[in-house]
């Protein structure tokens, strides 16, 4: 979204307003986008781990460990990110699809 | 295993040559030999400090596991550099030719030069 | 094209990841700060609850006969009313006025352990879950069986150690989430900084006191952050691994529930631990006979030890069976070997193998952070981290304010003065607020009803009258001075810390030599280590003192501008 247009959509203060709103955007992306991504990776995780033969609890575990890395990672990709839609997009509806999955190989077990 | 006395000794050794392998590698950087001698050590001598600080540090993890199960004893030795570490960085920060008594020969190297 | 002259956090990944550490550094840093301080005191929390307790002080002592000692103790306990009241809205129904079921009995005991930790958790009839217990616990005297008075507070165990974990702000496990969070932005601060100050080996040990201002607390900062940065972060890890099944993402507790459910069957089946009760009562055969039969079991495998954890599930049904579990006293496992026996009639159902290659990680990571191993060095060395990472934390703040407040005072802003009331607030005030609680407790009547409560009282008193301290004081920074309050809390943590000792000899008769005499380190340790504390501050107020005469006394020109930061 280029400066022009975002001037035009909000009011006359848009020129202090935007880049806060940004910024409260890609904190919320780091935060809470990393958060549901990392459900999603830790629940994907753990239901392939343990349909693979692991323990259960070893596969929530290890599961966790590697998605709390995860989380990091696209914690710190959030803030160098150009894009802030984007990260939001990837990290909300990337967790989201790990979820599905997670829930599809539940099914398929149970 | 643990046991006792002979246990603290072993344990002090190796943090005894955690601090020297330290400052031995801290002595072989320039910045740190100019600190000690006025200046850095020579390219030989540098070498000689880096194998003989790596050599110590590998010792020390050594000395740690013979005391411990494997799990403690490699917490110990990363514990025990970070301490040796710090230690070393005050010593140069504060009486920086203190540190030049671990490596007595270098001096000498360095007076008779000029 | 996306603009960026709207981006906040910088054009570059470098830049994003300075920014990053900056402001997400200070933010949570105040929550860092306690983490680390209260971590760093919960090494040794047993040491703190005999300081605390006086009627503990004796030494550490072995799990005792279940026969004589446990079941007395067991069958006395009930939960309380806040732990009724609590259970309350997850119950459809009336509750009743005792619980009956036993879902488990357990004691749990380490070798620093004088007293015993009993854990009693009951079937709760209506309950919307079948499988969710209402638990109680008690401490007692395992040479005879006396309960501990419910308010006692451990001071160690039971403040400074859940301060360190979730602030103590149980509301929704509020204070879990916000120091969870705050261990996340650790590892990015970690990470961020590590991008930051790319010559990371090369000046690993440097340190330029004589500097002075940006460059040597920068130093400092980054000293303390790099030479402990495999503690820092590891701690930082496993403090979130640690809690993530149970608090962060419990997947196994909801969208994998139906998992959850299928493995513990299946589990229950394999091994013959059965997960419910059977419904028919049965009665309990020789538990003592059954811990000695643990422990040759364990000797003959070459790992002689002590018991670290005993289970009594399912008590009083024929689905009953006992679990001993071996303390993990020479190794970084919390407890392990465990052996399970029938409970009805003693025999042997199984003996835990090794654990798995994920289990044993496990068992690693969760033990090297909570450290119920024997290793006295390890733990001053954890005491070494803690400090490391606070004196990291601290400097950051430190840096923060120098390097904007004369900026701040051209522009008449307060931000830098706000910031460094807070960095004093959570530097000294909150070894002060440490202080008060451990002065509090010597100073309060014993007889005190809810004691513990007047104690936590006085701790978050002092805290925040370190607070209000630190604002008022703070108005010099607002002009690009230095905020006094540093060396006054300073002097007040001299005055506290001896106060402490000196009130601890006075209260309990227990002075330094007799308890170094007597080789009595819990409570020597803690009075030492108060004396140290004073030293340390006595001496850092003075060096302040002559640092503020020299400013005020140096004249204008020489005195040093900012530094860049690199």
């Amino acid at each position: 979204m280029s400066r022009a247009s975002a001037v035009s959509v909000f009011p006359v203060r848009a020129p202090f307003l935007a880049p806060r709103l940004r910024l409260a955007a890609r904190v919320g992306a780091a935060i809470v986008g990393g958060y549901a991504f990392s459900w999603g990776f830790i629940a994907a995780g753990a239901a392939l781990l343990f349909k693979a033969g692991m323990d259960f609890h070893d596969a929530e575990f290890l599961s966790s460990a590697l998605g709390l890395i995860a989380f990091l990672v696209v914690f710190l990709w959030t803030f160098a990110a150009r894009r802030v839609w984007l990260a939001w997009v990837l990290l909300a509806g990337g967790g989201a699809l790990l979820a599905a999955v997670a829930s599809l190989v539940q099914a398929s077990i149970v | 295993m643990h046991d006792g006395v002979y246990a603290g000794w072993l344990l002090a050794a190796a943090l005894l040559t955690s601090v020297a392998g330290m400052g031995w590698l801290a002595l072989a950087m320039q910045v740190h030999g100019r600190q000690v001698w006025g200046q850095p050590a020579s390219v030989g001598d540098a070498r000689l400090l880096r194998l003989l600080g790596a050599s110590a540090l590998a010792t020390a993890l050594l000395l740690c596991l013979l005391v411990d199960h494997a799990t403690m004893a490699v917490l110990v030795w990363v514990m025990s550099l970070a301490a040796a570490a710090v230690l070393v960085a005050f010593t140069l920060a504060w009486r920086a030719h203190w540190l030049g008594a671990l490596a007595p020969w270098v001096r000498a190297r360095a007076g008779r030069a000029g | 094209m996306a603009s960026h002259s709207d981006n906040v956090v910088g054009q570059s990944f470098r830049q994003a990841m300075a920014w990053l550490h900056t402001w997400f550094g200070l933010v949570l840093g105040f929550v860092l700060m306690a983490a680390f301080f209260f971590g760093a005191l919960s090494v040794f929390d047993r040491e703190f609850d005999r300081w605390a307790i006086p009627s503990t002080r004796f030494e550490p002592q072995p799990m005792p006969s279940y026969e004589r000692i446990l079941r007395p103790a067991f069958e006395r306990m009930q939960p309380t009313r806040q732990a009724v009241d609590a259970m309350r809205p997850r119950v459809e129904g009336e509750m009743p006025a005792r619980f009956d079921t036993v879902g488990s009995w357990s004691a749990y005991t380490t070798h620093r352990d004088p007293v015993l930790a009993l854990f009693a958790g009951y079937q709760v009839p209506n309950a919307k879950d079948p499988d969710e217990l209402i638990w109680a616990d008690a401490t007692i005297d395992p040479r005879d069986g006396t309960p501990l008075p419910d308010d006692s507070l451990k001071v160690g165990s039971g403040f400074f150690y859940p301060m360190h974990y979730s602030l103590t702000l149980d509301w929704k496990n509020l204070g879990i989430w916000i120091v969870g969070l705050s261990a996340l932005v650790m590892l990015a601060a970690l990470v961020s900084g590590v991008v930051m100050h790319r010559k990371l080996f090369r000046e690993i040990f440097t340190f330029r006191p004589g500097k002075g201002g940006l460059r040597s607390v920068l130093d400092l900062h980054n000293l303390t952050g790099v030479v402990a940065l495999p503690f820092h972060f590891f701690f930082a890890f496993t403090g979130l691994l640690i809690f993530s099944a149970a608090y962060f993402f419990p997947v196994g507790h909801t969208q994998l529930h139906d998992l959850h459910d299928l493995h513990a069957e299946v589990e229950a089946r394999e091994l013959g631990l059965p997960h419910k009760r059977a419904g028919v009562p049965a009665g309990l055969a020789d538990v003592d006979a059954m811990v000695a039969d643990a422990q040759r079991r364990w000797e003959a495998r070459g790992m002689a030890g002590d018991v670290g954890f005993l289970v009594l599930q399912h008590v009083g049904d024929a689905n009953g069976y006992v679990s001993v579990y071996r303390a993990g006293t020479d190794r970084i496992a919390l407890v392990g070997q465990g052996i399970h026996y029938k409970a009805s009639s003693g025999e042997l159902i199984r003996e835990d193998p090794v654990a798995t290659p994920v289990g044993k990680v496990a068992e690693f990571l969760t033990g090297l952070h909570l450290q119920h191993f024997r290793h006295w060095l390890l733990r001053w060395l954890y005491v070494l981290g803690g400090l490391l990472g606070a004196v990291c934390i601290a400097t950051g703040f430190v840096f923060f304010v120098e390097k904007r407040k004369r900026q701040h005072a051209k522009q008449g802003s307060q931000g830098a003065r706000i910031v460094d009331a807070l960095a004093v607030t959570t530097v000294t005030g909150m070894v002060l607020a440490a202080l008060g609680i451990l002065v509090a407790n010597r100073l309060l009547p014993l007889d005190l009803p809810a004691r513990g409560d007047w104690e936590r009282y006085a701790f978050w008193a002092v805290w925040a009258l370190a607070l209000v301290h630190a604002g008022l004081r703070s108005a010099p920074v607002a002009r690009g001075l230095s905020n006094p309050a540093w060396r006054e809390q300073c002097w007040a943590i001299v005055a506290l810390a001896l106060a402490a000792v000196a009130l601890n000899w006075i209260s309990t008769g227990d002075h330094l030599l007799r308890t170094i005499g007597a080789g009595y380190w819990p409570v020597a340790g803690v009075d030492l280590a108060l004396l140290a504390t004073a030293a340390v501050a006595g001496a850092t107020a003075t060096a302040l003192r002559r640092r503020a005469t020299a400013a005020r006394n140096a004249p204008v020109a020489t005195r040093r501008g900012e530094t860049a930061h690199a």
